[in-house]
């Protein structure tokens, strides 16, 4: 071969690589295409309707196009952490949460937007160091998710009361009676809970009473973390140093512990989640849970649920105090992208009453106050998911190392829950964990 | 001069007959170890857009994680259990099929089915079907008045294993059953003549000429899984607590944190632990008759 024609054959082979290595690009930056990142599930599926109609109407006026793609489920954020730690200029638009927007805020451009038509303790999630980075999109919270039929049946039967004081005093060492779940402590659904649990109550007509969702996972811990703040407990005390190991970190660990050991919940909970928990209730299994406010919609289906449609209550988080934990589905703007004014174009559209409509009608729970009821007669948790954001919403405090606290507590507390191992020593390595993750964020 | 001009052209022709191997071997083994290295000397996160060199800082925090060496004890403990139950069956069951009975094709078909089924979907089925309240497992054990949780703290290692002998026994079974068309029947005819039982013959026959099969299987299935990942963390997440994290959880969980440098630095010390095993096996694999 000449040298010659192996100069031409290196220009070609270049010139291939270099098309097929940035022809995606450049083409998106030129045609206005903003891309954008979102899991797919409820929320997937609701902003495909966003972006199709955007695309069809508001885009050809800002004379922008979206183009959403949905990673997986699980692995969304690992994927894009990848992308971002790289620095890429793939996609436009990123999709973030409550739970990672202080690792995330690094890599995202500051948004200028109005927070006064959100949940506040939903735009305090999104907020590093003053500055918002995010722009609200779905609002998750926690609610207790009851059979109204089998908790009125036990408050209308008087003989119903002697079991259950009987059952009070052998789990908690004191007689009580039945209350309504609204007025629930963790002492409460403890006894309910095997009340309706056929081991304890032969007459239950549920195999167990709940449905704890006990497996190693963060979203598990967020739901643990209720009777940690319901007990006046949390991560870190006032002087900024872990403070499980305490009397209201001890109690929250024994609550589960009691409720795992005692068998008011499938011994399977030790792996159980969001679906195995809709499960349980849906199957007729378990009587109450602490469930995610999406869970609602598919437990009033009559089509998806007919054993618990039209019989399902929702009652505030148990506990001495009510709380629920509170995050939010977001999506921020890549700081690396090329396409920054498009990416904003789309953003401020998805910031309007049209757009966060459109995606409530579409399924999703918008974290504006005003949609959602706007929406009640759509899906009745709405006016409930509003109240109890106001009356007991918190939202863990947004460090850099949030996400990696979640995962270090279900790390270390997660054989706990389940009656493994000693309660101190969990929750000392915990302590430990959260030190390690504060001093090195 | 010609005969001096031979080896550089052969020479020259060997480089250029192996290119491709080795721009394939620089490609998808070189620059991803050497990558590797890099990133496990820099303190590279998520939170750190701007890394720095940190040299050896993250071996050692990974080094001195006492959760990194249950992990590493989780998982040998398991590539070892589901190793030996998986060659000893695979074994037994090539031995069972070495033989001629009605519906035997049937049979060979149902029983490699499970190799065939992509390990994340096999956890995703099993996670369905072994739910106490909607799984089929538990509904037709409790037909037979057998209450039982699967996923519960004492049964989920035991039903870890049992899932991973389930889908890869079959695996092992092939790999035999291949070797054992190769043995010649004359041995087992002589051997008859000499007064041989079956199992006889089975022992003094059939084991010793497998071995290599043996080793070959025992490397395959011990390599695969010491870096099991998809079955365990769909059905259990490493936990509860980390009672089920192996390495390779491990590494996902630090990676997923945006921990990138500790992540590498893990994959590093795993590489290092296995490195002892390579000659060994090298050495088996191109020297068969040392098996």
């Amino acid at each position: 071969m000449s040298k010659r024609s192996r100069a031409v054959s290196a220009a070609l082979i270049t010139g291939v690589l270099v098309a097929a290595c940035g022809g995606g690009d450049s083409d998106s930056a030129s045609d206005g295409t903003v891309k954008m990142v979102l899991w797919p599930g409820p929320e997937g599926e609701a902003m495909q309707q966003v972006v199709d109609e955007y695309n069809t109407g508001q885009g050809q006026t800002d004379g922008v196009r979206v183009d959403m793609t949905l990673l997986s489920r699980s692995d969304t954020f690992s994927k894009q952490a990848t992308l971002m730690s790289q620095s890429s200029s793939e996609f436009d638009v990123y999709f973030t949460a409550s739970y990672l927007i202080a690792q995330h805020a690094p890599y995202l451009e500051p948004l200028d937007v109005d927070v006064s038509d959100y949940f506040p303790v939903v735009t305090e999630s999104l907020t590093v160091e003053d500055t918002t980075y995010a722009l609200p999109l779905d609002v998750s919270n926690h609610f207790l998710i009851y059979r109204t039929d089998l908790i009125d049946s036990l408050l209308d039967d008087e003989s119903a009361h002697d079991v259950y004081g009987d059952l009070a005093e052998q789990l908690i060492g004191q007689r009580m009676t039945p209350k309504h779940p609204d007025e629930w402590d963790w002492d409460d659904m403890i006894v309910a809970a095997a009340y309706f649990t056929q081991s304890h109550n032969p007459d239950s007509p549920t195999r167990y009473g709940t449905a704890l969702q006990a497996r190693n996972l963060l979203f598990n811990t967020m739901i643990w973390n209720n009777v940690l703040w319901s007990e006046g407990g949390s991560w870190l005390d006032d002087g900024g140093a872990p403070a499980l190991s305490s009397d209201a970190g001890r109690r929250a660990v024994e609550v589960y512990r009691t409720i795992y050991d005692k068998g008011l919940t499938s011994p399977d909970s030790s792996q159980a989640e969001f679906p195995e928990t809709q499960a349980a209730l849906t199957s007729g299994s378990a009587a109450f849970a602490i469930q995610w406010s999406a869970a609602y919609a598919e437990l009033d289906d009559p089509e998806q649920s007919p054993e618990t449609a039209g019989r399902i209550g929702i009652a505030p988080v148990p506990g001495p105090e009510h709380r629920t934990h509170v995050h939010a589905l977001a999506v921020g703007i890549n700081k690396d992208s090329d396409r920054k004014d498009a990416a904003a174009a789309w953003l401020e559209y998805l910031a309007t009453d049209e757009a966060m409509s459109a995606y409530a009608a579409a399924g999703a729970i918008p974290s504006n106050p005003s949609i959602l009821e706007a929406h009640a007669d759509q899906n009745p948790i709405f006016p409930y998911i509003a109240d109890h954001l106001d009356e007991y919403g918190y939202s863990p405090p947004a460090l850099p190392r949030t996400y990696d606290i979640y995962v270090a507590l279900a790390d270390t507390l997660s054989a706990a829950w389940v009656g493994q191992g000693d309660v101190d020593a969990a929750l000392a390595a915990a302590d430990d964990a959260i030190a390690q993750l504060v001093d090195a964020g | 001069m010609s005969q001096l001009v031979r080896p550089n052209r052969a020479s020259r022709s060997r480089w250029v007959l192996g290119a491709p191997l080795l721009i394939f071997l620089a490609a998808v083994v070189l620059f991803p170890l050497g990558y590797g290295l890099f990133v496990a000397g820099q303190d590279r996160s998520l939170l750190n857009p701007d890394p720095s060199w940190i040299g050896l800082d993250n071996i050692a925090a990974v080094v001195q994680d006492s959760s990194f060496w249950r992990a590493v004890r989780f998982t040998v403990i398991y590539t070892v259990v589901v190793t030996s139950v998986e060659l000893i069956l695979g074994f037994l069951l090539a031995l069972l099929f070495n033989r001629r009975f009605p519906g035997k094709r049937l049979l060979l078909s149902l029983t490699i089915l499970p190799v065939m089924i992509a390990p994340a979907l096999m956890g995703i089925m099993f996670r369905l079907l072994l739910n106490q309240d909607i799984g089929l497992v538990p509904s037709v054990l409790s037909v037979f008045g057998w209450e039982i949780s699967l996923f519960g703290t004492d049964a989920v290692v035991p039903m870890l294993l049992l899932l991973d002998v389930l889908q890869w026994t079959p695996f092992a079974f092939l790999l035999f059953y291949a070797g054992m068309q190769s043995v010649p029947d004359e041995l087992y005819e002589a051997a008859s003549i000499d007064g041989s039982g079956y199992w006889r013959s089975a022992l003094a026959i059939t084991v010793p000429l497998l071995l290599p099969v043996a080793v070959v299987t025992a490397f395959l299935r011990g390599v695969d899984a010491f870096r099991t990942f998809d079955v365990v963390y769909v059905l259990t997440g490493g936990g509860p607590g980390d009672y089920t994290t192996n390495v390779s959880i491990y590494i996902y969980k630090a990676f997923s944190s945006g921990n990138f440098g500790i992540a590498a630095a893990a994959s590093v010390v795993v590489c290092l632990i296995l490195l002892p095993v390579v000659p060994v096996v090298v050495r088996r694999l191109a020297d068969p008759a040392r098996s």
